[in-house]
């Protein structure tokens, strides 16, 4: 009897391969390496622990049955993260059809008012480790608007360009560039607020 | 170019999407504008703290119970295409174009019927002689009375016969 492959031990691209041919236990190894980086994907877009499982588990059904599209020019956790950012993006399409996104329309609008405010000056926070820092981080991303969280989710932790941004949003790239900054604006005011809140800035 | 399109220029220089004359433009002119090198300051500042910033979650569900749920999707998918995909079973088959058929069929069948009931309007006037009415050289005129339980059908051929045909038609 072919003994079973060591799937724990086994190197991501060799897993990959046993995925493509069915191999569900490999997959599912696969699964079991990336489900929070896809969960932490899907939560900094949608703001939603339910929705982000959903659309998590969703990510990974499309990536099993696309698996043949994938040859390895990014990595497959980065493959995946796309696949799990544009089920977002569809989602957030979904909702906006169901409502009216009137205040992000007025603020879309009025870019050059909206662009008199400053940009914050954010000092080198001394004494504030890397993990209180990023709690600080989210929960100001967590008061953005959709539009403006996501055009930052993409281009800081997507790592994807204007151009990208720009398509994968069906919107154009001065649009991008407009939201991305008013978004970084916001941060910082917001960053600046809450150090300041905690003592650690003047 | 106007304030808000040169803040948007600043903010793809610290974002590396201005290269070029561009960028070798704008770096020089912050040079000399204290307000745009403030403002590239500050974005960058922003850049560094977003970097690397996004917070480490844990999924909110056991790793098992969220691989069943993925599993689960998969088999289904695959089961409904495979279903798609199946060619027709023999009662869709029936459905699909047995009975269409049939209903051609019968559709010429009674057609077929008619046509070999309905009166000939072609009228034979004698083994030697035959003269043809057609169907445009027919009028036809009907009257019905249920009272004296009768019907009466008028027909009435309005051709130009010549008269060598009638005295043939006569003999």
């Amino acid at each position: 009897m072919p003994e079973e492959p060591a799937y724990s031990s086994a190197e991501e691209p060799q897993l990959v391969q046993w995925a493509k041919v069915g191999d569900m236990q490999a997959f599912e190894e696969l699964v079991a390496r990336y489900r929070d980086r896809i969960y932490v994907r899907a939560y900094s877009i949608m703001r939603n622990e339910d929705l982000a499982v959903d659309l998590s588990q969703n990510a990974w059904v499309k990536a099993w049955q696309r698996l043949e599209q994938f040859h390895g020019e990014a990595s497959f956790p980065t493959w995946l993260s796309r696949i799990v950012t544009n089920l977002c993006l569809d989602e957030l399409r979904r909702q906006k059809r169901a409502r009216t996104d009137s205040i992000e329309a007025m603020e879309e609008t009025t870019g050059p008012v909206e662009n008199r405010m400053e940009v914050e000056t954010i000092d080198p926070v001394e004494g504030l480790s890397r993990g209180e820092l990023r709690e600080r981080i989210d929960a100001a991303l967590a008061k953005l608007s959709d539009k403006h969280r996501t055009v930052i989710v993409l281009y800081e932790f997507e790592e994807l360009e204007y151009r990208e941004i720009a398509e994968k949003m069906g919107t154009s790239i001065g649009t991008v560039m407009s939201r991305l900054f008013y978004a970084r604006k916001r941060l910082a005011s917001l960053l600046k607020e809450t150090l300041k809140r905690d003592g650690l800035i003047e | 170019m106007n304030e808000n399109e040169i803040q948007l220029k600043v903010q793809a220089l610290v974002d590396g999407e201005l290269t070029g004359r561009e960028a070798e433009e704008l770096l020089s002119r912050l040079e000399s504008d204290a307000g745009l090198k403030a403002l590239h300051t500050r974005l960058t500042v922003v850049r560094g703290l977003m970097a690397d910033a996004e917070l480490p979650r844990t999924l909110p569900e056991s790793g098992d119970f969220h691989w069943s749920q993925i599993s689960k999707a998969i088999e289904l998918e695959e089961r409904q295409a495979k279903h798609m995909a199946r060619p027709a079973s023999g009662a869709n088959w029936l459905l699909r174009w047995v009975l269409p058929l049939a209903g051609i069929a019968c559709l010429v069948l009674v057609l077929s019927l008619q046509q070999t009931t309905m009166p000939d309007l072609d009228i034979l006037l004698g083994s030697d002689h035959e003269l043809e009415l057609s169907i445009e050289d027919l009028d036809v005129m009907t009257f019905n009375t249920e009272d004296d339980n009768m019907s009466v059908v008028w027909l009435d051929y309005s051709i130009d016969l010549q008269q060598d045909e009638i005295d043939l038609w006569l003999d």
